[in-house]
């Protein structure tokens, strides 16, 4: 029993990894523009197709292709907001909400369209190497997708923390008024955040493609989920978004085994209402607004 | 001409109800029906989503409710899907408690986030007891034609009745908007604390609003389940159908009743012919023009195409 513990343990926390970083693009986004990206699922994607013909064509392993897929995810997220959410600040809050859910659509049904409904998977050598500690089994893949999940939130941190555009993002976040009035081109943060966060999936994706497979749906799952992480760690909170992932992942983890594993998201939503009801702020202390 | 200024949409009635008398061709009578519910089902969203500003990507989740009602009723226990309606409506005013009191509690983007984590759970719920509600495959409703059965044979009836659930959210809609509770609505949708401080329980008039929302909405659910005869979760708890139960709506304009009549009458036969002449061959593309155009048309004209048209004749009649 103990074991099964262990073992559900140590698995929840290394997918809540991955959650957490898709969590944190989202919460990022959401803090600074007040906008949820109804699209975030789908650039991740997007990153986990480009991952794997990256790899499909030239033979690049997932790890190294986290190079080529994070700024271009980036690129990507940065160019939606300067050609079509910016249009969009100074009309009514739902058109952004529209226009996101918008992309969405198109970009599911093109990746339907374009690379057809089947499940594609990467073949590693290591796909299916463990690590054993007496009983519990850890697998290799899904550590190192945790371990680079963990420290990339971290370097994300540091520069939100310690750079000059990380404090102008942190700013127009508190206030884009004071900001602006500050001297900050507030313009540029939104473009520069919206790319910040559709590169956190980059990573999340290209970290996802060792251990799950992509088919043109799979945005889906992981966005419900972050809906979930960034309700529970507060809207907007980054830090809170983090322990919210890892809380989720073990969540997932022990409702599969003691309840079944087709009702997890069912629990996730359980805990989602119970957190609005109990403390709508979130469990990792206060939102902004 | 008072009398044809207030009546308007009395003879639009008229004229689609002659029209539907007289169309012989099953495909055309299955457009209209499409199209009459498109906007049953909008103006439905529209009363939370248009008038109050609370966006709900979740409106399958009540449909969903609607049709699964009426159906296992019919199934399980042979009870007229006329009462399963009702029961299916009522189900969904339940439901939409249970959503609504703790996210209208707050403000912002909780209650959309909410309304997809809800149909998504719901959907899971009916795949999981699948001796009750027959799993990811369905049920297939065996066709026993007659009145209380709510099956016919040819398409006309169902024309008819969904031309009736048309014109009953529309005047329902007509009715809000001037009403106590459509002040209310719209005070809270440009300014919550202002309305509140005007005294106004923002909170309960958000309330209503969903229950009479979902309440609608589920009876359509259920008369799409007769008219089909065929339910699944994937489809009828998807967050496709709650964009798409929203898409006329944006389109035609957001917060009128006018607004998804205008949307449908666009968007649902577009829909329709595209599912028919390119989703064969080309699995996604019917969508990907859809998603196009709600892109389109949020930028370039986001407050819809019917505030739009009648800027523009205002503009001409007055120079």
């Amino acid at each position: 029993m103990l074991i099964i513990i262990g073992q559900s343990l140590i698995s929840g926390l290394l997918m809540g990894g991955i959650y957490a970083l898709v969590s944190i693009g989202l919460t990022l986004i959401f803090g600074v523009m007040n906008v949820v990206n109804f699209a975030h699922g789908e650039f991740l994607m997007l990153a986990m197709y480009l991952t794997f013909w990256v790899f499909h064509y030239f033979q690049v392993d997932p790890y190294v292709s986290l190079l080529i897929v994070t700024p271009a995810l980036f690129l990507i997220g940065a160019i939606t907001q300067r050609y079509l959410i910016q249009h969009l600040i100074q009309a009514e809050h739902y058109t952004q909400i529209f226009a996101t859910v918008g992309i969405s659509t198109v970009m599911a049904n093109a990746a339907l369209f374009f690379w057809k409904a089947d499940y594609r998977m990467v073949k590693t050598p290591y796909m299916s190497s463990t690590l054993n500690f007496s009983d519990l089994v850890v697998s290799y893949p899904r550590l190192i997708s945790f371990l680079v999940a963990i420290a990339i939130t971290v370097l994300l941190f540091m520069f939100l923390k310690h750079t000059y555009l990380g404090r102008a993002i942190r700013a127009t976040a508190q206030d884009n008024t004071g900001a602006k009035l500050m001297g900050v081109n507030i313009n540029r943060v939104y473009i520069f955040t919206f790319g910040l966060g559709s590169a956190c999936v980059g990573v999340a994706g290209a970290l996802l493609m060792p251990i799950y497979y992509a088919f043109p749906t799979v945005g889906l799952h992981f966005v419900l989920t972050a809906f979930v992480v960034v309700v529970l760690g507060g809207m907007g909170n980054i830090t809170g978004a983090l322990f919210g992932g890892l809380v989720i992942g073990v969540v997932e983890a022990f409702s599969g085994f003691f309840i079944s594993p087709q009702l997890k998201e069912a629990v996730y939503f359980v805990i989602f209402v119970l957190v609005l009801l109990v403390k709508p702020s979130g469990l990792f202390g206060l939102t902004k607004g | 001409m008072r009398f044809l200024k207030g009546n308007s949409f009395l003879l639009f009635l008229v004229f689609l109800a002659i029209l539907v008398s007289m169309v012989q061709n099953a495909f055309v009578l299955h457009l209209l029906i499409m199209v009459f519910t498109s906007i049953a089902l909008g103006l439905a969203w529209n009363i939370i989503g248009g008038y109050g500003g609370q966006l709900s990507f979740g409106h399958a989740a009540f449909y969903g409710i609607g049709a699964y009602t009426s159906t296992l009723l019919f199934v399980h226990w042979g009870i007229t899907p006329w009462l399963g309606m009702i029961a299916g409506g009522i189900l969904a005013v339940i439901t939409s408690l249970v959503l609504g009191i703790p996210c209208f509690r707050l403000r912002g983007t909780y209650f959309t986030l909410a309304t997809i984590a809800f149909a998504e759970v719901l959907r899971i719920l009916i795949v999981y007891f699948k001796e009750f509600t027959g799993g990811s495959i369905g049920i297939v409703l065996q066709f026993k034609g007659g009145f209380w059965n709510f099956m016919f044979r040819n398409r006309e009836p169902f024309a008819y009745i969904a031309l009736g659930f048309m014109a009953l959210v529309y005047y329902l809609s007509v009715w809000i908007e001037n009403s106590r509770l459509g002040y209310y609505l719209t005070a809270l949708k440009e300014n919550e604390d202002g309305a509140r401080a005007l005294g106004i329980n923002t909170y309960q008039s958000k309330l209503i609003a969903l229950m009479i929302s979902a309440f609608v909405t589920a009876l359509i659910g259920s008369f799409f389940a007769q008219y089909l005869t065929f339910i699944e979760p994937e489809s009828e708890f998807s967050l496709g159908l709650s964009i798409a139960i929203s898409l006329p709506v944006m389109i035609g304009g957001i917060g009128t009743a006018m607004g998804p009549v205008i949307g449908a009458f666009i968007i649902t036969p577009l829909q329709e012919l595209l599912r028919i002449y390119i989703s064969g061959e080309y699995q996604g593309l019917q969508n990907i023009i859809y998603g196009i155009i709600l892109v389109v048309v949020v930028i370039c004209i986001p407050q819809g195409i019917h505030k739009w048209a009648t800027g523009i004749m205002w503009r001409k009649t007055r120079s």
